[in-house]
């Protein structure tokens, strides 16, 4: 990021993600452009989207890890496919050089819920110990670290606006030079308790059809799923050979004390982004957070008004929540993915189902589109105020 | 270009106390706060619930409508408490512009676990009707920085970290970052934890719960004591808090992170980690090892945890550790988790204006392993410039905070 003039830039080189599209990138990216979605009805669940026969063995020899719950074993995958698209073998970057940031703060609670029954119906001395420091809320970033070595920074973050924060904490701390290289990883499985709980919440799509900034939408669909980046500094990437996906060019974070206040505050965020991302070419693309949310995607939809003022009914916008669901921790990182892709080939994925967009002036994407992308903004918004942005840029830009 | 980050609030919520004067004055003399716990019920653990406990003015009771059942949303209640002493410390203007510059962090290790628990006791009678509609926007950690960022009209960005018993100093350092690269003018962070049954239990069945009472660096430490507590600081760019005419009360000069990825529980037995957030600490700081007059030790009361910080100690210092004082409030006030390392960087502060060190209670049988200068039994006077305020958690989690007495 461009923190600091001298800083050298951060660059993504490695992008791995666990899907209900699948988990090789060139497919999923492909579905996304096509707006093709992954929601079905599933038992226990309701609609969402489930990635199918996960099996975290496929990807990882990790003592260890069949201990690990589903969204853990799901966060290690992916970032194993994120080193390999990195080019980085095992040992490749030195443990005390390597760092990881996770968001992935409802990692745990399957575990916690396993082993505190087992205390409640059992007794104390019932419990299977080796769950509880599991059922932490530090045991996906604990994990993480311990599964790939990371012995720099472990920074982990909780909620559902996280995964930005994660990315913009990652490029901060290596380009403080605290690390040559940095994982970022978000995870969010399902669980029936956390469906039950969202549903109960009034979160979901009663008919399980998300529609983001549609005015018939009714509510989000969850939806599973890990993205990892690999991060590292420009110049030291460069050195090695890897040209790099993009820039981390710039993160903005805020809150809304009240929900009226949202908007301002999303537009706060991008505006804190797109002022550290520095003076340069216009945003060709957003990828918004919308997932069918009343409020929220209102939100965001004044929020982007607000922040790309003239330029907003000329830019381009996304939100691949219709395709995916909402994964919560995951979602900002797992947006990052059509911003990544757009970066490179201009394609624009469509906003699956958008027919009648409820707050006018925004270039909504209801068919897939091509256009030239040089900047990309990912924004998230929260239901309990958070918000966050992160600009994207293509390496050419320099 | 980065800024300089004072520290101009300061807050605690402890059984030793929730304000300044009291809570210094108890932990120099040495007061242990341990005693059977009355608050907090396990099935099956009764001889082993011993702890500290926070007694909170009435006005800081969660109110109603955040939470109907005050028991399960605790570690907020103790989040909010420390913080608006932080808040009214630092005189924090009420302008909304810059409130809107203010950011809001958490760090805690359990977090929101007794919505888990709560939610496991009516799932155990009720079945799946138990869950209703508020249980997730509970039980998302996110929701303890979200308080604190609503209750004070905050609106920079809000982050909860938890890097287990690290995640106060975590928050710390993320915060100092914010302020210091100008991403808010200044931040209210805070450290809260409170007893859980799965942490009570779990440290039970991996025998890292002691016996009798905790007590760091001494040759019969068998484990940890809990606590439960909170502690919160406000940062804020230096240039900000003069502009205002705010009190500074020392600086937050850098910060060193590092994991072991070594063990999913234990420290790495060499004490490298530690070692290693120490150093990067002091390079991020541009101090030297020469330059440090107190490290607030982790502390914990384990056997292994001590030892690994007595070797990290001299790792860094080299012979010159013997000559500088290193404490651990956890002999008074317990083990408070995520809160741990916030209440000990107010310490810290407090140190630096007091020109005291506080001491490590219950230490009265040296461990020949662990033969460092651990100020025990009472506090004492001491010329005290720069200060490392040191912790760990389960999964590796190492941080270190720098703070200096105020330019």
């Amino acid at each position: 990021m461009t923190a600091a003039p001298s800083a050298p830039a951060v660059a993504v080189t490695g992008l791995g993600v666990i899907s209900p599209l699948g988990d090789r990138l060139d497919p999923v990216l492909e579905a996304l452009r096509a707006g093709r979605g992954a929601l079905s009805p599933l038992p226990g669940l309701g609609a969402a989207a489930a990635v199918p026969d996960f099996d975290a063995s496929r990807y990882a020899t990790i003592r260890g890890l069949r201990l690990y719950g589903r969204p853990i074993r799901m966060a290690i995958s992916a970032v194993q496919l994120a080193l390999t698209d990195a080019g980085l073998a095992p040992g490749a970057i030195p443990a005390e050089e390597l760092g990881t940031v996770t968001a992935c703060s409802l990692g745990h609670l399957e575990t916690l819920l396993e082993y505190d029954r087992s205390v409640a119906t059992q007794g104390p001395m019932r419990g299977n110990p080796a769950l509880m420091p599991l059922g932490l809320p530090s045991s996906p970033g604990a994990a993480v670290a311990l599964s790939f070595g990371a012995k720099a920074f472990s920074m982990a973050l909780a909620g559902a606006g996280a995964g930005l924060d994660a990315l913009g904490l990652g490029a901060r701390m290596l380009s403080a030079g605290r690390a040559r290289a940095c994982l970022v990883v978000a995870s969010f499985g399902l669980s029936p308790e956390l469906s039950l709980a969202a549903q109960r919440a009034g979160w979901l799509a009663p008919d399980g059809r998300p529609l983001p900034f549609d005015r018939r939408r009714q509510g989000a669909a969850l939806g599973e799923g890990a993205v990892a980046l690999v991060l590292e500094r420009l110049p030291d990437a460069r050195a090695r050979g890897n040209a790099g996906r993009a820039l981390v060019a710039g993160m903005g974070g805020s809150f809304a004390p009240h929900p009226s206040d949202r908007a301002a505050a999303l537009a706060r965020a991008c505006q804190g982004a797109l002022s550290q991302a520095g003076p340069g070419p216009a945003v060709g693309l957003v990828s918004a957070g919308a997932a069918g949310v009343v409020e929220l995607d209102r939100a965001e939809a004044l929020g982007l008004l607000a922040a790309l003022g003239a330029a907003a009914p000329g830019t381009p916008v996304t939100a691949v929540k219709a395709c995916l669901g909402e994964p919560l921790d995951a979602g900002g990182l797992l947006q990052c993915l059509p911003a990544l892709d757009a970066l490179r080939s201009g394609q624009l994925p469509p906003i699956a189902g958008l027919l009648e967009p409820e707050v006018p002036g925004l270039g909504y994407l209801t068919a897939p589109a091509r256009g030239d992308v040089p900047r990309a903004l990912v924004t998230t918004t929260t239901l309990d105020g958070a918000c966050a942005a992160a600009v994207l840029a293509r390496i050419d830009e320099r | 270009m980065r800024r300089r980050v004072a520290v101009t609030g300061r807050g605690v919520a402890t059984a030793a106390g929730t304000e300044l004067d009291p809570f210094w004055a108890s932990l120099m003399a040495g007061k242990s706060h341990l005693g059977p716990l009355r608050s907090f019920a396990c099935k099956g653990m009764e001889e082993y619930l011993t702890g500290s406990e926070v007694e909170l003015p009435a006005e800081d009771a969660l109110p109603a409508d955040i939470d109907p059942n005050r028991a399960r949303s605790r570690c907020a209640e103790l989040a909010l408490a420390a913080a608006r002493r932080a808040v009214r410390d630092a005189a924090l203007p009420a302008d909304p512009a810059v409130r809107a510059r203010t950011a809001a962090l958490v760090g805690s290790t359990m977090a929101e676990e007794r919505q888990v628990t709560d939610l496991t006791d009516r799932l155990v009678a009720q079945a799946p009707d138990a869950v209703d509609p508020s249980f997730l926007s509970r039980a998302d950690n996110h929701r303890l920085a979200a308080l604190l960022a609503r209750e004070h009209g905050l609106g920079g960005p809000s982050l909860v970290s938890t890097t287990a018993c690290s995640s106060g100093n975590a928050a710390l350092a993320m915060a100092f970052d914010l302020v210091a690269e100008a991403q808010a003018d200044l931040a209210v962070v805070a450290g809260a934890d409170t007893f859980t049954r799965a942490v009570y239990t779990g440290f039970l069945r991996l025998g890292a719960l002691s016996k009798s009472f905790c007590r760091p660096f001494d040759k019969r430490r068998d484990g940890v004591t809990f606590g439960e507590g909170a502690g919160a600081l406000v940062l804020e760019a230096l240039d900000h808090a003069r502009a205002r005419g705010a009190p500074v009360h020392a600086e937050v000069a850098g910060y060193g992170v590092s994991n072991d990825a070594y063990h999913i529980t234990a420290p790495e037995p060499s004490g490298d980690g530690f070692a290693r957030a120490m150093r990067q600490a002091l390079a991020s700081s541009g101090v030297s090892p020469g330059e440090v007059d107190y490290v607030s030790a982790h502390g914990t009361g384990t056997p292994y945890n001590d030892l690994c910080e007595t070797k990290a100690m001299k790792a860094v210092f080299g012979a010159a550790a013997v000559g500088i004082p290193i404490s651990s409030l956890k002999s008074m006030l317990g083990h408070t988790n995520g809160a741990a390392s916030a209440i000990e960087a107010v310490a810290c502060v407090l140190a630096l204006q007091r020109q005291a060190v506080p001491p490590t209670a219950n230490l009265t049988e040296p461990d020949p392993e662990c033969d460092l200068d651990y100020v025990p039994g009472v506090g004492r006077p001491r010329k005290v410039e720069t200060c490392l305020n040191l912790s760990a958690g389960f999964g590796g989690f190492n941080v270190c905070l720098v703070l200096r007495r105020a330019p």
